[in-house]
């Protein structure tokens, strides 16, 4: 028997949905020859083996108990290369939309009295908890990005993800701008790599892959409100996927426009 | 001038005869995606665009068309494309050329001195293989324009509203009937076998110069100040307020510098097999509007903010290329004024530094007077 000298990779899964999973084993289906060039050791929803010796991990889920923070730390040990995978891992996910209440009301509304038993806290991304080489942004990931990504990684680069916003795709695929249809879409602030799928489809940008590093959020928001929608409107669309970002970014939001 | 003269039914034949020799591009309509809304939704449905694409025959031909999204520049420096794939890390390269025989139908005169400027650019010093092959192989039918498409065209102020001296063939819109100025032989070329048409008469020449004619008075002038000012406006103009206002403005989203018909920026970026030693190579549109367009390795970024940017984007527009072509870098389709979320038009721009200057000296003036 030859022993693999394959990178090793592993897949885990803290809270979140599993559809990033999915889009990795979708990926498998159109992109085999990517079991050329790794060996998968772990992936929980694909296969039932399991080994603790990898190199690479990818990490789809938000961090949101405190049991989940020493699993992280050691995956973090283990792993020379951590990867934040889908928009929970990178930004908290929509899972952060309840960081705006206290935690002691969350567990209420969903367990009732039997909330207190829980350890959640807060959704965080797990950049929160510990360091990561890189993340693979959406909900869920873009497949190809994910394909592109691990061949960085197989290169010894770290991926490249673009840092402007998803109108510069939107226009290249010459779509009509939403605002201009009366549809706020966020769009100018978020992150482009998906190819504009949703705007492209008639349905708004609402900011999976995170903002752009400089987000031009007191103009959009102006321009919200002139295209028709009410004032606080543009804070609702924002908090599905933005909500960490926000609250991390409040306090220099302030001093801005 | 050698006028030659098409009925407007005859146009079918014409399609369907380069159909069969080549692949025709034309102005056609957007067909939007729409979303099944919730009933009390206040949603407008989508307003007609237009988009330069493959036509299937004369019936999606839009030769009306007011503007389109994007510019022709489209097809010669398509928004992703594959310039040669790589084996053995490299060491074998089989380049990529698309010399696929294209018609380009209806562009507009200020688009069509675009890609003269895009000609300039790509030719000079070491010639672009990719764009010079799409190049060649391209038969431009460009058409006159008799009223401005927008508020925000000023094709007029920018020269661009009429004919550059180098084209192929030209139609201007006669009513019934298209005229047809021959350029090149490629343009001559593209009437072979069509049967409708004839050589123009006394009384067609007349009409083609009164229709030309009326253009003048229909065509406002829309720039405060001159063309041939502009380099030198800027030049004063460089720490200007006005680029800082701007940029406090702007979102940085790049539409303008796609939806623009001289910017031709790119980034090269490869795609690897999974044997790490095989890939393609491909050309992507890039933005000076981007952060990461100026920043260079070790991290150091020589346009840092996006008012630096901006003030880069009208520098290059309205001065740079000037300097460096003898063309400026605008024609004044009035594209990025169209589509910018936040209303960064260019006319608006230039007029308020040029109010600025106007400002300024008539002040000095007064005192030296």
């Amino acid at each position: 028997m030859t022993v693999s000298t394959k990178p090793k990779v592993a897949f885990f899964d803290f809270t979140g949905c599993e559809g990033c999973q999915l889009t990795v084993i979708d990926a498998l289906q159109t992109h085999a020859d990517l079991l050329s060039a790794v060996e998968i050791v772990q992936f929980r929803e694909a296969m039932s083996e399991r080994d603790e010796d990898y190199q690479i991990a990818f990490i789809e889920g938000s961090c949101s108990r405190t049991s989940d923070e020493a699993r992280l730390k050691a995956i973090r040990e283990q792993a020379q290369i951590v990867v934040a995978l889908g928009a929970c891992a990178h930004l908290g996910g929509v899972n952060a939309l309840r960081n705006w209440q206290s935690s002691d009301d969350v567990r209420r509304y969903v367990y009732g009295q039997g909330g207190k038993l829980y350890d959640s806290h807060k959704a965080l991304p797990i950049q929160a908890i510990i360091r990561v080489e890189c993340f693979i942004p959406g909900c869920p990931i873009d497949r190809n990005e994910f394909v592109n990504a691990l061949k960085a990684l197989l290169q010894h680069r770290l991926p490249r993800l673009p840092d402007y916003p998803v109108c510069a795709e939107c226009k290249l695929n010459e779509n009509e701008c939403l605002f201009m249809r009366g549809i706020p879409c966020l769009g100018s602030v978020t992150r482009a790599g998906c190819g504009a799928i949703c705007p492209s489809f008639g349905a708004c940008c609402e900011g999976c892959r995170g903002l752009v590093s400089d987000p031009n959020i007191g103009w959009l928001r102006a321009v919200a409100v002139e295209h028709g929608l009410r004032e606080g409107g543009f804070e609702a669309a924002s908090r599905l996927f933005l909500s960490h970002e926000l609250m991390e970014s409040e306090g220099d939001r302030h001093g801005k426009h | 001038m050698n006028l030659q003269v098409l009925p407007k039914g005859a146009l079918v034949e014409w399609i369907e005869l380069l159909s069969a020799r080549y692949r025709v591009i034309g102005p056609k309509r957007k067909q939007e995606v729409v979303q099944q809304q919730p009933a009390g939704d206040t949603q407008q449905p989508p307003r007609e665009q237009y988009i330069f694409g493959e036509l299937q025959g004369a019936h999606e031909l839009e030769l009306s068309y007011p503007s389109t999204i994007l510019p022709p520049k489209k097809v010669f420096l398509p928004q992703k494309e594959e310039l040669f794939s790589f084996k053995d890390n490299g060491h074998q390269v089989d380049l990529q050329l698309d010399e696929r025989r294209t018609v380009i139908f209806g562009i507009h005169t200020c688009d069509l001195h675009a890609v003269l400027l895009l000609d300039q650019a790509f030719s000079q010093g070491a010639a672009d293989q990719h764009y010079m092959a799409r190049r060649a192989n391209t038969t431009l039918v460009s058409i006159e324009c008799l009223e401005p498409c927008s508020e925000n065209a000023f094709c007029k102020d920018m020269g661009t509203w009429i004919m550059p001296e180098t084209f192929d063939l030209h139609l201007t819109d006669l009513g019934h009937e298209y005229a047809l100025e021959i350029g090149s032989a490629k343009g001559s070329e593209l009437l072979q076998n069509l049967t409708n048409i004839r050589t123009a008469t006394e009384t067609d020449y007349w009409r083609f110069n009164q229709v030309i004619s009326a253009k003048w008075a229909r065509f406002p002038y829309r720039l405060e100040a001159d063309l041939s000012e502009l380099p030198s406006l800027l030049a004063i103009s460089y720490r200007s307020q006005v680029w800082e206002e701007l940029g406090q403005q702007c979102l940085g989203c790049g539409t303008c510098t796609a939806v623009c018909p001289t910017c031709y920026c790119f980034d090269v970026v490869d795609e690897v097999n999974f044997d790490l030693t095989s890939g393609k190579r491909f050309r992507v549109w890039d933005s000076c509007q981007f952060g990461q367009f100026a920043s260079v390795a070790g991290g150091h970024d020589f346009r840092n903010s996006r008012a630096a940017r901006l003030r880069h984007r009208f520098y290059h527009k309205f001065k740079y290329q000037s300097d460096s072509f003898g063309l400026a870098g605008c024609v004044g389709c009035g594209r990025c004024a169209e589509a910018c979320l936040v209303n960064i038009k260019p006319i608006d721009v230039i007029n308020k530094l040029h109010r600025k200057r106007v400002a300024v000296s008539g002040k000095r003036q007064e005192v030296m007077g």
